[in-house]
């Protein structure tokens, strides 16, 4: 049993969570004793011994759970121990619960976890729709339905979107770059670990004194500085998920930059790479803004500092603009990795070259610099000086264009292909579909005084469905059904995944463009009723988005009968020329026996003759002749 | 990183356990070395961030500078930069000894940078008990203090690097071949020495 408790695991991280409690209660108590909180019933405040809990608790659970155990072997002076791989690879679903190195089963960690905080987001959803099935119904209270919009929209954007596009990279990138695994397996491992702990922060807010964070994922100061105590689970959430970011990003960036296979130039690599690639610089350079948001709303919360105190000089407005430096670059972090994978995804299934690739990488870094000159269109009612409108619109409608260039060029690389319309194809044309609606609801908002009408209406709502629905999550589920494949040896069911698609593509619709007039009727977002006038709209938006909840079940189903017992996939069943394919499915524990050599790029679909990578005459029979495309025999 | 780059031996364990191959290094930069450049331009944004607060509440306000009835310490704070940016060329000579083999120097050269930046902690401290203001107080002295403050916290997570580069050092784990150890924390050390110097200009002198 003691041992137990010694080897890193979930026994192990219990009892250290115990101690950080215990920790916690004996600093505040401590320091309140010390500076001047006189009587001995103030010297345990649980405010106060909550706030370090929520920072000592989830790192007393990752030390727990072994993920700093090498950085504390190094700190005691012994002599380094090079990854030795031998955790590698996955034999039951129980080793999915450890810290694992091993790139591919960190990728399965990502994607599975990021899609229960769907589920759950969904959920929300569906409550919130319930509640506004009806004008001033009652089935959740006023203060409840704050809180749940906001844990709805904070979970699906730093909980499902942004680390879901890091599981599939970081199940496919080393692969695709013929690398045996990511640059830095254990800061990795570290880095999945991270999310369950600010996941289930932002859910445990619930059960916190007061209710959830109430004041949306945007968490404006001074209300997010005198709201309860929920907010602090918000604002310590946020910084272990950013932190999560910021180390996969700089994984990213260092296994592209320096482990490509040979032969690999920055203009043979696929377009994912360069997607992933233009995200993480994003995300390295950005998300530290957010992090800073947040340590300021907590030093004016639990340290009484004040950033936002306008009585005493703070300025509100700085907050927004702190925000929105990080936050708007953060939808091109959520959108980036889906562009990305919709270009595989159509060059391979429509049997054809992308049509201009350095177009398409340029368009993506074009995105990069740009999309850090657009933070104030967020603002355009904030009250901040009125001349910084203009040139924040101007540069909105700038950054439509290297957009707009995607999207032609996938449009041109469908013209005249050999179309394969099946589940993942069938997402990437519902993406340019809903992604295109949901850009010109952008550039519509990108116009001053149009914005100024739509402020915090539903058209607002509308338009970040429309492009982190319909833009990411299709990207998303056509990535999924992409790599299922090759991520779980196991085909899954064409049928079930076509049906999921167009009750998904059919009910998304139904469910958000109506929001569109809505908004523009002028009701707001953000209340939990409204006047009967919109009633009947709501109604039928509350029924078409329980059917959408519905479809995600037949995903959900598909994806778990498929995984169980779906026929076994071929090493290669969409006859892609890209490296990932080139193996086994699943890929073998060390990804390649040997390091293939890259002659060509990675498109070149229905070009006589044309090769992207090859391998060296291998041992191994998993290994096989990449150029010619030759279906080859799974592992098993 | 590492695991890649290093050869098994192909004599034991053939069968049972073999690692990957070792991947194509396609870039002269070292992984350990890019990563932390990448990580120091996220720490750059950190304080990007809270200069801009810094901007907001002293420029975009107005306010007097240091506020009513407060003085900056700018003398004790000058002695104290001298004392940081010493550390930098202490490092530096540490490192030019382990590539030289010189043991002793790498030993002499991280203990002097690790007491250098002890002290400058130390003082910063020190300064904070007798400044007279608080950052309760108003929106310049939260600033004064959060900035600050945010350098002091690097300068912490900056020494407990030192103190481990030390122990190490003194345990003969380097060497002229094998001194990225060394180099990589320098190079967070130097970040932190500049990135006073920034803090310096903007809170103490302008």
């Amino acid at each position: 049993m003691a041992a137990r408790f010694r080897a890193p695991g979930f026994y192990r991280a219990a009892l250290m969570m115990l101690g950080g409690v215990l920790f916690a209660t004996a600093l505040t108590w401590i320091v309140r004793m010390a500076t001047g909180h006189a009587t001995f019933h103030h010297y345990l405040s649980p405010d106060a011994i909550l706030t370090v809990s929520l920072i000592a608790v989830p790192l007393a659970f990752l030390v727990g759970i072994g993920g700093f155990d090498y950085w504390f072997y190094w700190a005691a002076g012994r002599a380094t121990r090079p990854e030795d791989h031998s955790s590698h690879g996955a034999s039951s679903w129980k080793d999915y619960f450890r810290i694992n190195t091993d790139h591919k089963v960190i990728g399965v960690q990502y994607t599975v976890n990021s899609f229960f905080f769907l589920l759950v987001g969904g959920l929300i959803a569906m409550l919130m729709r319930a509640q506004l099935a009806q004008p001033g119904s009652h089935f959740v209270d006023g203060n409840t339905f704050n809180g749940l919009f906001s844990v709805h929209a904070s979970l699906l954007i730093f909980l499902f979107i942004i680390p879901v596009f890091a599981g599939l990279g970081n199940f496919v990138i080393p692969l695709m770059i013929g690398a045996p695994d990511m640059a830095f397996p254990r800061l990795n491992a570290l880095s999945f670990w991270l999310l369950p702990v600010a996941g289930l922060m932002m859910l445990g807010s619930f059960f916190a004194p007061g209710g959830a964070f109430a004041d949306g994922w945007t968490a404006y100061a001074p209300l997010s500085v005198n709201a309860p105590i929920g907010q602090t689970f918000f604002a310590l959430g946020v910084q272990f998920a950013g932190a999560s970011s910021i180390m996969t990003a700089l994984n990213f960036l260092v296994t592209i930059i320096t482990m490509r296979a040979p032969g690999m130039s920055f203009f043979r690599m696929p377009l994912l790479v360069w997607a992933n690639f233009a995200t993480s610089l994003l995300v390295v350079i950005a998300t530290p803004f957010i992090a800073a948001s947040q340590f300021f709303v907590l030093l004016d919360r639990a340290l009484g500092f004040n950033f936002f105190n306008a009585a005493k000089g703070g300025d509100v407005l700085m907050y927004q603009h702190v925000f929105w430096f990080y936050s708007h670059p953060a939808v091109y972090i959520m959108m980036l990795p889906g562009f990305g994978i919709i270009s595989e995804v159509i060059a391979v299934k429509a049997r054809k070259p992308i049509f201009g690739y350095r177009m398409m990488a340029f368009s993506l870094l074009a995105i990069v610099g740009l999309g850090f000159t657009v933070w104030a269109h967020h603002m355009f009612t904030s009250g901040m000086a009125a001349w910084i409108r203009i040139p924040m619109a101007i540069t909105t409608a700038v950054i439509a264009v290297p957009t707009g260039i995607k999207i032609f060029s996938w449009l041109a690389t469908l013209w005249r292909g050999v179309l394969h319309l099946d589940t993942a194809m069938l997402f990437a044309l519902g993406f340019l579909t809903t992604f295109t609606l949901g850009g010109i609801s952008g550039v519509m908002l990108a116009m001053v005084p149009f914005d100024i009408h739509v402020s915090a209406t539903y058209f607002i709502v509308a338009h970040i469905h429309y492009v982190l629905f319909g833009g990411s999550l299709m990207t998303i589920y056509a990535g999924v059904y992409y790599w299922f494949p090759k991520m779980t040896g196991r085909m899954y069911d064409e049928r079930l995944g076509k049906w999921h698609f167009w009750t998904t593509f059919v009910f998304f619709n139904l469910t958000f463009g109506p929001m569109h007039i809505l908004g523009l009727q002028g009701m707001p977002r953000r209340v939990s009723t409204y006047a009967s006038q919109f009633a009947d709209l709501n109604l039928f938006i509350s029924i078409a988005s329980f059917g959408l909840g519905l479809s995600t079940l037949l995903f959900i189903y598909n994806i778990i009968t498929s995984w169980r017992g779906g026929p076994r996939a071929v090493g290669n069943p969409w006859r892609a020329l890209t490296l990932e394919w080139q193996v086994s499915s699943p890929p073998p524990v060390f990804n390649f026996d040997r390091v293939p050599t890259v002659v060509g790029g990675p498109y070149e679909y229905g070009v006589p003759g044309a090769v992207h990578g090859i391998f060296a005459p291998a041992p191994s029979p998993t290994v096989a002749d990449a150029g010619a495309g030759v279906v080859h025999a799974p592992s098993q | 990183m590492e695991a890649a780059s290093i050869p098994h031996p192909a004599a034991h364990a053939e069968h049972e356990h073999h690692g990957p191959p070792a991947a194509n290094r396609s870039s002269r930069v070292e992984p350990q070395l890019l990563g932390m450049l990448l990580f120091i331009i996220s720490e750059i944004m950190v304080f990007g961030a809270f200069f801009t607060a810094y901007f907001f509440i002293r420029i975009a306000n107005g306010d007097p500078w240091p506020a009513h009835g407060t003085t900056l310490p700018v003398g004790v704070a000058g002695m104290n930069t001298a004392i940081l940016v010493s550390s930098s060329f202490t490092i530096h000579w540490a490192e030019q000894a382990i590539k030289k083999g010189n043991h002793l120097g790498l030993k002499a050269g991280m203990l002097t940078t690790f007491l250098l930046g002890c002290s400058f902690l130390f003082i910063q401290i020190n300064e904070y008990a007798n400044i007279g203001f608080a950052p309760q107080d108003a929106a310049q002295q939260t600033i004064f203090y959060s900035l600050t403050g945010l350098h002091g916290a690097h300068v912490f997570i900056g020494l407990l690097l030192l103190l481990f580069v030390t122990i190490r050092a003194f345990r003969g784990h380097y060497s002229p071949e094998e001194h990225r150890g060394v180099e990589v924390p320098g190079i967070y050390w130097h970040f932190v020495d500049v990135m006073w110097l920034v803090v310096y200009t903007t809170v103490y002198i302008l």
